[in-house]
């Protein structure tokens, strides 16, 4: 959004307060729903748990195609619809509820730098696992992916998505990577996140924005309500000692997310 | 170890010991922790063709991207890491990841995609590196990834026009520098007094960004107003890069990159000179030949005809 829509937006939404019917849409949620999605939908949920704000999650087989920028979750509230965590986070900051406040500079600067490790590492290699993999592509993504459309449109749209997630892992330079490799990537960017969190609660001391967005990926990776895909069980055997890790996504959840 | 290490990387230029990114991460590191390189450059050879620089070589293998170079280099031993604590290495992959993501785009536009700066100093530089035929293949090549990097990663819904992605881009990359100047405060590198692999990253990033001269400059700008990143790059340049330039002292640098720009602008005045009389035969009426009486120069003549047109 250019600088005049993005203050314009600002503007409005600085006007009135949060309405009681927010709503987050997301995929259905026991079907459709994919790994990253589930993920970047949780990490939502607990950012707005965490600023108390009410919202209702709602599950609709078109969500991604409803969505502003054509990701989930997206939320609805008063006559606004905002989509992913970065437009949100500030959406809801300029209403006046924002976690960051009691950063100082070069806290932030840190905290943004996670939030890049988290979104390029661990969204990029469950993006690669979800749709690279051909094990997991075959038993569960297409699937899913495609399950709330009758044949014909529900392989051709799961394919369509594969071939466009394969040209983005080309373009960045994850094309040639072999499972292995990700998996190793993975292992090096959790045990960073475990050495930041220490025996610390949350990342910076008390919540911050970049607290959901960890926490979410934390709790993806070791619930098993989801059927996991195979690899990912592996994925997980190698996350299980980096418990300081755990247990803060596990405390969040026994906190924020169980309605 | 005693295996010789051999990096192939892009050349230097305006002081820099490289002027492209990765390899140069890769040349900082080697210089912070001390593995003995040899860097030959890749200039008029062949071995850059497939676009993989930087290479190590040794003698069992051939590694070739930045981070796997770095990590293989660890194992040999030679670690800038050494004095580190966990969370401090931790910082650095969240700082490297914050680069790629925010900063790596504009950097990428800056030099490949912006067609004032793309056309006058990054194709003919690249171009005069490469042997024909590939220089008239390869920087095409490296521009349409680029540019297919930024949009894939960058110019999703809601910006629809290349425009607005190229302002989003360029206030991520904006924002970024600030960080990394809120980070490094005043202190001489990020982690104390002695450089680490994040160093290194920034230095490889940042430096081909304030050197390079380009027409069109607002990333540099900004960046030159950060002057400790500025002040940053230069002493990483004086204390570990100083010696091992080439032997190109800065005037003779200077004037070969003067002669360069010479040679451009003339031959495209060649160029135009050509199209317009291309133009103009096209556009004359359709006359059946007929014998023209014409001088024909001797061969020497001609030689000496167009050798005089070629030289500066």
């Amino acid at each position: 959004m250019s600088l005049v829509a993005e203050a314009f937006v600002s503007q409005i939404a600085a006007a009135e307060p949060w309405p009681e019917n927010a709503t987050l849409y997301q995929q259905l949620k026991g079907e459709q729903i994919l790994l990253s999605d589930n993920a970047a939908s949780l990490a939502v949920q607990a950012f707005l748990q965490m600023c108390n704000l009410p919202i209702k999650v709602v599950c609709r087989a078109n969500a991604e195609y409803m969505s502003p920028s054509g990701k989930v979750p997206f939320i609805h509230v008063g006559n606004q619809v905002v989509s992913e965590l970065g437009p949100i986070v500030q959406f809801v900051k300029a209403k006046g509820h924002s976690l960051s406040d009691g950063l100082d500079e070069v806290q932030k600067a840190e905290m943004k730098a996670y939030m890049e490790l988290v979104n390029n590492m661990l969204l990029t290699a469950e993006l690669y696992l979800q749709w690279c993999d051909e094990a997991t592509v075959g038993e569960i993504t297409h699937a899913r992916y495609g399950s709330p459309y009758p044949w014909p449109l529900n392989h051709i749209l799961a394919y369509q998505k594969q071939w466009e997630v394969k040209r983005k892992m080309k373009a960045i330079g994850w094309g040639n990577k072999t499972l292995d490799q990700v998996l190793e990537d993975v292992d090096q960017c959790c045990q960073a996140l475990s050495q930041r969190l220490g025996t610390q609660p949350y990342f910076f001391n008390k919540q911050s924005d970049g607290d959901p967005d960890r926490n979410k990926t934390g709790r993806q990776i070791l619930t098993p309500e989801r059927p996991a895909p195979p690899r990912v069980s592996q994925a997980i055997s190698l996350q299980m000692p980096h418990t300081p890790w755990s247990a803060a996504c596990g405390t969040d959840e026994v906190l924020a997310i169980r309605k | 170890m005693a295996a010789p290490l051999e990096l192939s990387c892009w050349g230097g230029g305006w002081g820099l010991p490289s002027v492209h990114s990765e390899s140069l991460v890769v040349m900082a590191y080697a210089k912070f922790s001390g593995a003995p390189l040899k860097v030959s450059v890749v200039d008029n050879t062949w071995r850059g063709s497939r676009g993989d620089v930087p290479i190590l070589t040794t003698e069992d293998n051939i590694v070739s991207q930045p981070a796997k170079i770095l990590n293989f280099l660890r194992k040999q031993k030679y670690n800038a890491d050494y004095e580190l604590s966990a969370k401090q290495g931790a910082d650095t992959l969240a700082y490297i990841a914050l680069l790629e993501e925010k900063l790596l785009p504009a950097v990428l536009h800056t030099f490949w995609v912006e067609s004032d700066n793309y056309f006058t100093v990054t194709k003919p530089w690249f171009a005069s590196r490469i042997p024909f035929p590939l220089s008239l293949i390869l920087p095409g090549r490296m521009s349409k990834g680029a540019l297919n990097r930024i949009i894939l990663t960058r110019g999703e819904p809601p910006l629809y026009h290349l425009r607005e992605v190229e302002a989003q881009i360029y206030r991520d990359a904006k924002e970024c520098l600030n960080l990394l100047s809120n980070r490094l405060g005043t202190s001489q590198f990020f982690f104390g007094d002695s450089p680490s692999t994040l160093d290194a990253y920034v230095f490889g990033f940042l430096a081909p960004l304030y050197k390079v001269r380009f027409p069109k400059v607002q990333l540099q700008e900004h960046l030159k107003q950060l002057s400790n990143l500025c002040r940053f790059c230069d002493d990483i340049l004086n204390s570990y890069f100083r010696l091992s330039v080439g032997g190109i002292s800065p005037a003779g640098q200077e004037m070969v990159d003067a002669n360069l720009q010479k040679l451009t602008q003339l031959v495209n005045k060649e160029s135009n000179l050509i199209e317009k009389m291309d133009d103009n035969l096209r556009q004359s009426p359709q006359l059946p030949p007929r014998k023209l009486p014409t001088l024909k120069l001797t061969p020497a003549e001609e030689e000496s005809n167009s050798l005089q047109r070629l030289s500066p």
